[in-house]
């Protein structure tokens, strides 16, 4: 399902613009979007997920004019979406929360939607949790409910905001895997402020700052952007204070430490350039235009 | 709108404070009215025995299901549920429509353990069973209501007010719309908008009061009298449908609000 934003501006009352006239196109598959908090990209999603209004602007997915209640409602008929803060209802078991979920979104067949709710349990691995209260669920655990909600009715369309915080490595590695098998098909629109997120799961992506987007391209576009500007550093001293880049790692080292450093100059005179990867880009864009 | 309010009931069954918060009004009624529950008891007419003891429990039950549901609407944002069932394809007024049947529902449980095990108690003490029938229609047309109108503001109020004022609010509203004598001061007791039902308790159930106490129709003196018409069955039906229609207009206007504010 492609994804069409033409002049996209939310403001809320009494704040400035959440969103201020964002054009993006987003193709069907794994798209990510990345920026930093309060950048706008929830903003962005809760719009797309038909939560909120657009001030301004046209959003168009598959065809469909998400401004309008009617095609909200198909977008949203074939829609997962894992918003940032997800809640549960403490009162209900895992199982019985997805098949709540289950029934809002249409699937009524009782044998399939315990069938699929099953599957989704073992997808996210909480089969054995699945008849204890939610109340008892660890942060991770609930975020693992909210993923396989999202699931729940094989949507076209998946929005999964912030999906791996709260999430150990281990299962942010299996949900980074499922996302990307999932995104064949599909668009799966990917929003986090973790780098590392997009690097192993997206080819596309967009940055956004202030409400703006500030890049749109691949992810080795964004990393190109970074090309001739990081070094790395060892030294047994003070740490280097580049006057106008960014230290980005500090690790021991057998003569002392080893920075890295993202900076348009040389920060120091045994600095050695180094290969850049998509947080390197990224904190290049941001030195480029500053990020909030 | 089914899903909506087969999960809310579940929930709310579940919630212990519902149980807690029951068990002690029940017991606040049993300590404060034993001596009207007495007579009750040996009242020989099984349908003024179940109408005097629907009036009762209508007295102050209220109190503890209105105080419960307070917080029904509103958690689901707290709670950060609602974007979650807002993204869903069924239609928010469903989902608000099966909330409210399914919180009322589990609002009515408590209500229909203590008025059907009395009844029962009746019914079998006085070798009357006809009293679990009267019981049903009591059930029926003065406290079934009662829970929807109830029900309605106290899911919609709390959007527009803390959850806590509104229980301090509704707690002051119960008091002065049904348990106030209309010759006290301005109340909506003994009128077609008593949630209490004086109207259905006298002239469908047939008990007309005790001593000058009659549960409705007009009061001599009395201002809002208007809202008391001559009690007669016609307008006992009004004052259920009055108060459904209120209860119909309060959860419109709460999706309105909704409607307005989350989007």
């Amino acid at each position: 399902m492609r994804i069409e934003i033409a002049g996209l501006t939310k403001t809320y009352r009494g704040k400035g613009p959440a969103l201020d006239g964002l054009d993006l196109v987003v193709p069907t598959g794994m798209f990510g979007l990345l920026g930093a908090n309060g950048a706008g990209k929830t903003t962005l999603m809760r719009i797309l997920a038909g939560l909120l209004r657009p001030t301004v602007g046209e959003v168009r997915i598959g065809g469909y004019d998400v401004t309008t209640r009617t095609g909200r409602l198909a977008v949203q008929r074939v829609l997962g979406y894992l918003p940032q803060d997800l809640g549960v209802y403490p009162d209900l078991t895992a199982r019985e929360f997805l098949d709540y979920v289950a029934l809002l979104k249409g699937i009524d067949d009782r044998p399939a939607r315990r069938r699929r709710v099953g599957e989704l349990l073992d997808v996210v691995t909480l089969t054995a949790d699945a008849d204890r209260r939610l109340r008892g669920f660890s942060g991770g655990m609930r975020r693992r409910v909210g993923i396989a909600q999202a699931l729940l009715a094989d949507p076209r369309l998946l929005i999964v905001d912030e999906p791996t915080a709260g999430l150990d490595p281990e299962e942010r590695i299996r949900f980074r895997t499922l996302l990307s098998e999932l995104a064949g098909e599909r668009t799966v629109l990917l929003s986090t402020h973790i780098v590392d997120d997009i690097a192993q799961t997206s080819r596309e992506l967009a940055v956004l700052s202030r409400g703006r987007l500030v890049f749109r391209g691949t992810v080795e576009g964004l990393t190109k952007h970074a090309a001739g500007r990081v070094w790395t550093v060892v030294t047994s001293g003070p740490a280097p204070a580049p006057a106008s880049g960014t230290v980005v790692s500090a690790l021991p080292h057998d003569t002392g430490m080893r920075y890295r450093i993202v900076g348009p100059e040389q920060p120091a005179p045994d600095a050695r350039p180094a290969d850049p990867n998509l947080e390197d880009g990224y904190l290049a864009l941001a030195q480029d235009a500053p990020l909030p | 709108m089914i899903a909506a309010a087969r999960y809310e009931l579940v929930m709310m069954l579940r919630r212990r404070s519902m149980w807690i918060v029951n068990g002690a009004i029940v017991l606040l009624l049993v300590l404060i009215s034993v001596g009207q529950l007495r007579d009750v008891f040996h009242d020989r007419d099984a349908q003024l025995a179940m109408a005097r003891a629907a009036f009762l429990i209508q007295l102050v039950l209220p109190i503890g299901y209105g105080c419960l549901l307070a917080d029904r609407l509103i958690r689901d944002a707290r709670l950060g549920v609602a974007p979650l069932l807002d993204a869903t394809p069924a239609p928010a007024a469903g989902r608000l429509a099966g909330k409210y049947l399914g919180v009322c529902a589990a609002a009515a449980v408590p209500l229909a353990v203590v008025y059907f095990g009395f009844a029962a108690l009746y019914a079998a003490t006085a070798g009357r069973p006809v009293a679990l029938a009267w019981a049903a229609a009591a059930f029926a047309v003065v406290i079934a209501p009662a829970v929807l109108f109830v029900g309605a503001f106290a899911l919609a109020v709390p959007l527009v007010v803390p959850a806590p004022l509104f229980r301090v609010l509704f707690v002051g509203y119960w008091f002065w719309g049904n348990l106030i004598s209309p010759a006290a001061m301005p109340t909506t007791a003994q009128s077609v908008l008593e949630p209490v039902g004086g109207y259905p308790i006298q002239e469908l159930l047939g008990w007309h009061g005790d001593g000058a106490f009659n549960p409705a129709g007009p009061v001599p003196g009395a201002s809002l009298n208007f809202l008391r018409p001559v009690a007669s069955p016609a307008t006992a039906w009004l004052s259920i449908a009055v108060l459904l229609a209120v209860a119909v207009l309060v959860l419109a206007g709460a999706q309105a609000f909704r409607a307005r504010t989350t989007r």
